[in-house]
C-alpha cells in the first residue's frame, strides 16, 4: 500500500506547493481601507487552507485515475477494504478540525465587525463622519449629515471621502431592495425599505475611479432595469481638500 | 394518433377551462364591486381552471377522476402497451420507466433551452458597454436561464433517473403511486409553456430568486411566473411523497437499509426533503401574488409588512434546494464509481450517515444567503456555524469516492468519467463554499460573480455532471441500444474542460469588483468577461456532441446486452429495456450491491424461482 | 390540490400489481399522512409568519363569533369521527346522518368565516379617517390569509364530504372497504387540527 502513498503524497505536495505559489502573485483588488486590509488577511488564510484540501482531492483522483485503471472490461476486481476501520474516523476528526478552525477565523473576525449587536450593519456606532444614503430606482442620494450637503448619482459625478476618517452609511431605501457596495472597501449591505442599516469605512488610501474602477459604489442588488448602471465614483481625498470641497458646497446651497 | 388525442384532449380542455376561469373571475370581480378586468388577478384564475382542465383532459380525468363520483375508470396501464410504440411516451402513461423518460427527455430539452439562454448572456457580458440587448431583454434571458436551470437541477435526476431506476433497483414493480407518478410529470408541461412564454407576457424582472418589494412593484410577468413555480413545487412535493412511500414499502424481501444501493439512499434523502422544504418557495410566492393580486401588505413597510419576511421563507426552501440538487449527484458518482472501481464502496454507512446529516443539517443554515441583507446582527454567527457544519457530513462524500477507487481496478467508461468529474468539481465548489459561509469573507462577495462561480461548480459541476454520468450510464437500460463510446468520450473531455475554464476563470472577476445580474460592467473587467465568454461557448458547444450521439444510438444504436456493466445491482438482472413489470420473477436480495471480489460474498440479487434469460448469477462474487 | 391528494390515495389500487390489499391500505395511510404533514409546513410557515411580522399584537376580532365557529368546528370532528366508526361497523345509516351532519357544521363555520371578514375592524388599506395604521393592515394581511387557506382547505373538505356522502347513498362502500370515506375524514381531521392552531394565534395570543 506505502507503494502508492508515497508517490501520491509527493504529487499533492507538488500540486499544494503549486496551488500555494499563487500568493507570489498580488492579485486581489486595490485596498482601499483596514476593512479590505482584514478581509484580504482572511480571504488569503482560508485560501491557504483550502489549496491543499483541493490539491488532496485532485492529487487522490489523478493518481487513481493514472495508477489505477485496467483496460479489461471489468473482469479483474480491486483490493476489497471495506472502509469500516479506523480511517474514517480519522478522517471524521481531520475535517472537524479544519471546520473548527474555519469557524474560529470566522467568529473572531465577525466579532470586530458587530459593535452593535443588534443593530443592522458592519462597524462601529458612532462615527464621526455619518452619510445618509437614500437608494431608489436607479439612483442614489448620499446627504452628508450636519453639513448641509447632498449628492445625487444621477447629477453629481463623484462621492467625495476625506481619508483616515471614519466614515458611516446609514441606509434606507424608497423602494426595492437595494446594496451600496465598494468594492475597494470590501465593505456591502443591503438598502431595505422599512429599517435602517448601515456600515462603516475608514478610506486609507487616496484614490479615485480613474486610478482604480473599484472606488466606486456599485448596487449589488438586483433592483430591476437599470440596476446595471446604478453606481458612483468614488474619490478620497486628504481632509484638507475634503473640507474646501464641503465648504464649496455648502455656498452654493446657501445661495 | 393516439398521442394527438393526448395532447389535444389536454389542450382543448385546457384552453377551454381557462378561459372559463376568466369568465369566473371577471364575474366574481363584478359581483364584488370590482373593474372586471385586473390582468393579474383574471388571469391567475383562468391558470388555475386551466392547469386543472389541462389534467383532466390529458387523461386524468379517465383513468382516476371518474372514480370519485363513482364511475368506472380506463385502465391505467392501457397506455403502457408496447405496440404503441413511441407514442407511449406522449400519452398519461403510469408506468415509471415511460415517467422517466418522460422526464428526462422534458428537461433536456429544457436544459438545452436555457442554456442557449446562458449562451445570450455570455454573448452580451462578453465586451464592456452595451452591445446586443436591451437591459430589459438581459433581465428576462437572465430570470429565465435561472429558473429553468433550477428547474432541471431540482427534477432531471429525481423525476428523470429516480422514477426510472428507483423501483428496478429496489425491485418494486412500480413506485407506490403510480397515477400520482403521473400527475407529478403532467404538471410540467404548463409550467415550461408558461415560464417559455413570459418574455411575451411582459419580461421578467427580478431573476430567479423574485425578492419582493420588486417582484410586487414590477410591471412584468411575475405573477404568471409564481403560478408556474407553485405548480412545480407542487409536481415537486407529490414526486418526493412518492419517492418516500416508495423506499420505504416497496422494497424487495432482503433489501435492507443497509444493502440499499446509494443511489436509492440518495434519492430517498433528497425525496424528504423535497417533501419537508419545498412548501417555502410555494409560501414565499404566495404571499407575492396575494400582495400583487389582493392588495395585502406582507411586504409593503409602509403597512406594516417586511420584505426580508420573503428572504427567510424563501430560502428556507432554496438552501435545502441545493441539497435536493447536489444529493443525487452524489448518488450516482457514489453508485458508478462503486460499481466501475470494482471493489466495495468505502465506509458505506459513513456515507449514509453524511446523507442523513446534511437532511438534518439543511434546514437550519438559509441565512447564510442573508449575510448582507440587513438581518440582526446576533444572526450571523450562528448561521456561520450551522453552515460550516454542513461540511462535516459533505467531506464524508469524498472520504467514500475516494476511498473506493484508492486500490481499485478503475474501469474508466464514460459514466465514470464524469463520476470522478462530480468529485474534482464538487471539491472546488465546496471550498469555495467556506469563503462563502464566513460572513466576513462573504460581506465582499455576496452578490458577485465569486457566487454565481460557487454554485455552478456545485450543481453543473456535481449534479449536472452526475446526471451526464446517470445518463451514460443507465442509457443501454433505458434505451436497448449502446451509446457510442468515442463520442461520449469526446463529450465528456469538451464538457469537463469548458466547463472548468469557464466556472474557475469566474471567481476572479467576482472578486476584482464584478457583481452579478448585469448587463454591464467597468473596463477593467473586459479581459476577465472575454475569456470566460469565449470558454463558455466551448462548453456549451459540447452538447452538440451529446445530442448527436443520443439521438443516433437511441435511433440506430447496436443491441445492449442486458447487463453491459457487469454490475451486481438489480436493474442490470433484467432485460435491456425491462418489461413493464420489470421482473419476470419477484427478485430476493442476498447480500450488499458493491461486494465485488469479496471472497464468500453472496450475489446482491437471486431470483426465485430462478428467473428464466436473466444474467447468471446476478453479477455475484468475481464478476 | 387537497381533493386531487386526498382522493388519489383513496383510489390508488392499479399500480403496484402485486400489493395485497391490507398493504394498499397501509401504504395509502402513510401517504395521506406525509401528505398532511407536507400542508402542515405550509400552515406553521404562515403561522410563524404572522409572529414575524407582528409579534403577539393582536386587533380587536369578535371573540364571541370566534368562540362559535371553533366550537363549530370540533363539533364536527364528533360527527366525522362517528361516521368513519359507523363504517367500520357496517352502520350506513348512521354513517351517512353523521357525513350530513358534518357537512352542515363544516358549511356553517365557512360561512361563520365568511361573516368574519364582512365585519373585520381592519383591512388592507392605509386610511386615517378609518384609523388604519401599519399594525391594523398587516394583521388584516395576516388574518385575512391565514383563515382564508384554512377556509379554503375547509371548502374543499365539504366537497369530498359531499361526494362520500352521495356515493354512499347510492350504494357505493363497504364496511370492509370504504377507504374514500376513511381518506375523507382523516383530511377533515387535519384540518380541525390547524384550527386548534390557528385560532389562539390570531384570537387569543393578547390575553
Ligand atoms: C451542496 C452543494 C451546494 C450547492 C448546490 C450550493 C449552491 C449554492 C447556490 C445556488 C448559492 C447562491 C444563491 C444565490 O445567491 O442565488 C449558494 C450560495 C452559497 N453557498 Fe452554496 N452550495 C453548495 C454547497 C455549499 C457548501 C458546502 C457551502 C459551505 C460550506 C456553501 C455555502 C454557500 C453560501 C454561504 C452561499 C451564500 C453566498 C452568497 O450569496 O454570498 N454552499 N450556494
Ligand atoms: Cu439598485
Ligand atoms: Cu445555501
Amino acid at each position: 500500500m506505502s507503494k502508492h502513498l508515497i508517490p501520491a503524497a509527493l504529487l499533492w505536495v507538488v500540486l499544494t506547493a503549486i496551488g500555494e505559489a499563487t500568493f507570489l502573485l498580488d492579485w486581489l483588488p486595490v485596498v482601499g481601507s483596514p476593512e479590505a486590509e482584514e478581509w484580504d488577511l482572511i480571504f488569503n488564510v482560508l485560501l491557504a487552507m483550502g489549496i491543499p484540501v483541493f490539491t488532496f482531492v485532485v492529487a487522490a483522483l489523478v493518481y487513481a485515475f493514472t495508477n489505477f485503471k485496467t483496460s479489461n472490461d471489468g473482469v479483474e476486481t480491486g483490493a476489497t477494504f471495506k472502509g469500516t476501520g479506523m480511517f474514517p474516523k480519522v478522517w471524521l476528526v481531520a475535517t472537524s478540525a479544519l471546520v473548527a478552525v474555519a469557524m474560529v477565523i470566522g467568529l473572531v473576525s465577525l466579532s470586530n465587525l458587530q459593535a452593535d449587536k443588534s443593530g443592522y450593519g458592519w462597524g462601529e456606532d458612532q462615527a464621526p463622519l455619518v452619510i445618509e444614503t437614500t437608494a431608489q430606482r436607479f439612483s442614489w442620494t448620499f446627504s452628508y449629515k450636519d453639513k448641509n450637503v447632498e449628492l445625487l448619482s444621477a447629477k453629481d459625478s463623484e462621492l467625495l471621502l476625506p481619508i483616515d476618517t471614519e466614515v458611516k452609511f446609514e441606509l434606507n431605501s424608497i423602494d426595492v431592495i437595494h446594496s451600496l457596495w465598494i468594492p475597494a472597501f470590501r465593505m456591502k449591505i443591503d438598502a431595505i425599505p422599512g429599517r435602517t442599516t448601515f456600515l462603516t469605512v475608514e478610506p486609507h488610501k487616496l484614490g479615485s475611479f480613474e486610478t482604480d474602477e473599484n472606488f466606486r459604489v456599485q448596487c449589488a442588488e438586483l433592483c430591476g432595469l437599470n440596476h446595471t448602471i446604478m453606481s458612483m465614483h468614488i474619490r478620497v481625498v486628504e481632509q484638507a481638500e475634503f473640507d474646501a470641497w464641503l465648504a464649496s458646497k455648502q455656498a452654493k446651497v446657501s445661495r | 394518433m393516439y398521442a394527438a388525442t393526448t395532447i389535444g384532449g389536454g389542450l382543448g380542455t385546457g384552453l377551454l377551462s381557462f378561459y372559463l376561469g376568466i369568465g369566473v373571475a371577471a364575474l366574481l370581480r363584478t359581483m364584488f364591486g370590482y373593474d372586471a378586468w385586473d390582468r393579474d388577478f383574471n388571469a391567475t384564475i383562468g391558470y388555475i381552471f386551466g392547469l386543472v382542465g389541462w389534467l383532466m383532459g390529458v387523461g386524468m380525468w379517465g383513468t382516476w377522476g371518474r372514480e370519485w363520483f363513482g364511475l368506472k375508470i380506463k385502465d391505467p396501464h392501457a397506455n403502457s402497451r408496447k405496440e404503441l410504440g413511441w407514442q407511449r411516451y406522449f400519452m398519461f402513461n403510469v408506468d415509471h420507466k415511460v415517467i422517466g423518460i418522460q422526464y428526462l427527455a422534458t428537461f433536456l430539452v429544457v436544459f438545452m433551452t436555457a442554456g442557449l439562454m446562458a449562451m445570450i448572456i455570455r454573448l452580451e457580458l462578453m465586451g464592456s458597454g452595451q452591445d446586443f440587448i436591451s437591459n430589459k431583454t438581459y433581465n428576462t434571458v437572465l430570470g429565465m436561464h435561472g429558473i429553468m436551470m433550477v428547474a432541471v437541477a431540482v427534477a432531471a435526476v429525481v423525476g428523470g433517473l429516480g422514477n426510472y431506476a428507483v423501483p428496478l433497483m429496489i425491485g418494486a414493480d412500480d413506485m407506490a403511486f403510480p397515477r400520482m407518478n403521473a400527475l407529478s410529470y403532467w404538471l410540467v408541461p404548463p409550467v415550461a409553456v408558461t415560464l417559455l412564454l413570459s418574455p411575451f407576457l411582459g419580461g421578467l424582472e427580478t431573476g430567479w430568486t423574485a425578492y419582493p418589494p420588486l417582484s410586487v412593484l414590477t410591471d412584468s410577468a411575475q405573477t404568471f411566473w409564481n403560478v408556474a413555480i407553485i405548480t412545480f413545487g407542487l409536481s415537486s412535493i407529490l414526486g418526493g411523497l412518492n419517492f418516500v412511500v416508495t423506499v420505504m414499502f416497496m422494497r424487495a424481501p432482503g433489501m435492507t437499509w443497509g444493502r440499499l444501493p446509494m443511489f436509492v439512499w440518495s434519492m430517498f434523502v433528497t425525496a424528504w426533503l423535497a417533501l419537508l422544504y419545498t412548501q417555502g418557495f410555494a409560501v414565499a410566492l404566495i404571499m407575492v401574488t396575494l400582495d400583487r393580486i389582493a392588495g395585502m401588505g406582507f411586504f409593503d413597510a409602509e403597512r406594516g409588512g417586511d420584505p426580508l419576511l420573503y428572504q427567510h421563507v424563501f430560502w428556507f426552501y432554496s438552501h435545502p434546494a441545493v441539497y435536493i440538487m447536489i444529493l443525487p449527484g452524489f448518488g450516482i458518482a457514489l453508485e458508478v464509481i462503486g460499481h466501475f472501481s470494482r471493489k466495495p464502496l468505502f465506509a458505506y454507512r459513513y456515507a449514509v450517515g453524511a446523507f442523513l446529516g446534511i437532511l438534518g443539517l439543511s434546514g437550519v443554515v438559509w441565512a447564510h444567503h442573508m449575510f448582507t441583507a440587513g438581518i440582526p446582527n446576533y444572526l450571523h454567527g450562528p448561521f456561520l456555524v450551522a453552515t460550516e457544519l454542513i461540511s462535516i457530513p459533505t467531506g464524508l462524500i469524498f472520504l467514500s469516492a475516494l476511498g473506493t477507487i484508492w486500490m481499485g481496478k478503475l474501469w474508466l467508461r464514460t459514466p465514470m468519467l464524469f463520476a470522478l468529474a462530480v468529485i474534482f468539481n464538487f471539491a472546488c465548489g465546496g471550498v469555495t463554499g467556506i469563503f462563502l459561509a464566513d460572513v466576513p469573507t462573504d460581506i465582499h462577495l455576496q452578490d458577485t460573480y465569486f457566487v454565481v462561480a460557487h454554485f455552478h461548480y456545485t450543481i453543473v459541476g456535481g449534479e449536472i455532471f452526475g446526471l451526464f454520468a446517470g445518463i451514460y450510464y443507465w442509457f443501454p437500460k433505458m434505451t436497448g441500444k449502446m451509446y457510442n463510446e468515442k463520442l461520449a468520450k469526446l463529450h465528456f473531455w469538451w464538457m469537463f474542460i469548458g466547463f472548468n475554464l469557464t466556472f474557475f476563470i469566474m471567481h476572479w472577476p467576482g472578486i476584482e469588483g464584478m457583481n452579478r445580474r448585469i448587463a454591464d460592467y467597468p473596463e477593467s473587467l473586459q479581459t476577465a468577461n472575454l475569456i470566460v465568454s469565449l470558454s463558455a461557448f466551448l462548453l456549451g458547444s459540447s452538447f452538440i456532441v451529446f445530442i448527436y450521439n443520443f439521438i443516433n444510438s437511441w435511433v440506430r444504436g447496436p443491441a445492449a446486452e442486458a447487463n453491459p456493466w457487469g454490475a451486481r445491482t438489480l436493474e442490470w438482472q433484467t432485460s435491456s429495456p425491462p418489461p413493464v413489470e420489470n421482473f419476470l420473477t419477484p427478485p430476493v436480495i442476498a447480500g450488499h450491491p458493491y461486494d465485488y471480489g469479496v471472497p464468500g460474498a453472496a450475489p446482491h440479487v437471486t431470483f426465485f424461482p430462478p428467473a428464466v434469460g436473466s444474467p447468471a448469477g446476478g453479477g455475484g462474487g468475481g464478476q | 390540490m387537497a381533493v386531487i391528494a386526498a382522493h388519489g390515495h383513496g383510489v390508488e389500487s392499479h399500480g403496484a400489481s402485486h400489493m395485497s390489499p391490507e398493504k394498499r391500505l397501509r401504504v395509502n395511510r402513510v401517504g395521506l399522512w406525509l401528505f398532511f404533514f407536507s400542508e402542515s409546513i405550509i400552515f406553521g410557515l404562515l403561522f410563524t409568519s404572522r409572529f414575524f411580522l407582528l409579534g403577539t399584537h393582536q386587533e380587536h376580532v369578535d371573540q364571541f363569533l370566534g368562540l362559535v365557529i371553533t366550537i363549530v368546528l370540533l363539533a364536527s370532528s364528533v360527527t366525522a369521527y362517528t361516521a368513519e366508526t359507523a363504517m367500520e361497523k357496517g352502520n350506513r345509516k348512521l354513517a351517512q346522518w353523521a357525513l350530513l351532519g358534518t357537512i352542515l357544521l363544516g358549511v356553517v363555520f365557512a360561512v361563520g368565516v365568511g361573516f368574519e371578514w364582512s365585519v373585520a375592524e381592519f383591512g388592507l388599506k392605509l386610511s386615517e379617517e378609518h384609523h388604519q395604521e401599519p399594525q391594523n393592515v398587516v394583521f388584516g394581511t395576516v388574518f385575512f390569509t391565514m383563515t382564508g387557506l384554512h377556509a379554503a382547505h375547509v371548502v374543499s373538505g365539504v366537497g369530498m364530504l359531499v361526494l362520500a356522502f352521495i356515493m354512499l347513498s347510492r350504494g357505493h362502500f363497504s364496511k370492509e372497504s370504504h377507504w374514500g370515506i376513511s381518506s375523507t375524514i382523516m383530511y377533515w381531521h387535519f384540518v380541525d387540527v390547524v384550527w386548534v392552531f390557528y385560532y389562539p394565534a390570531l384570537y387569543l395570543v393578547a390575553g
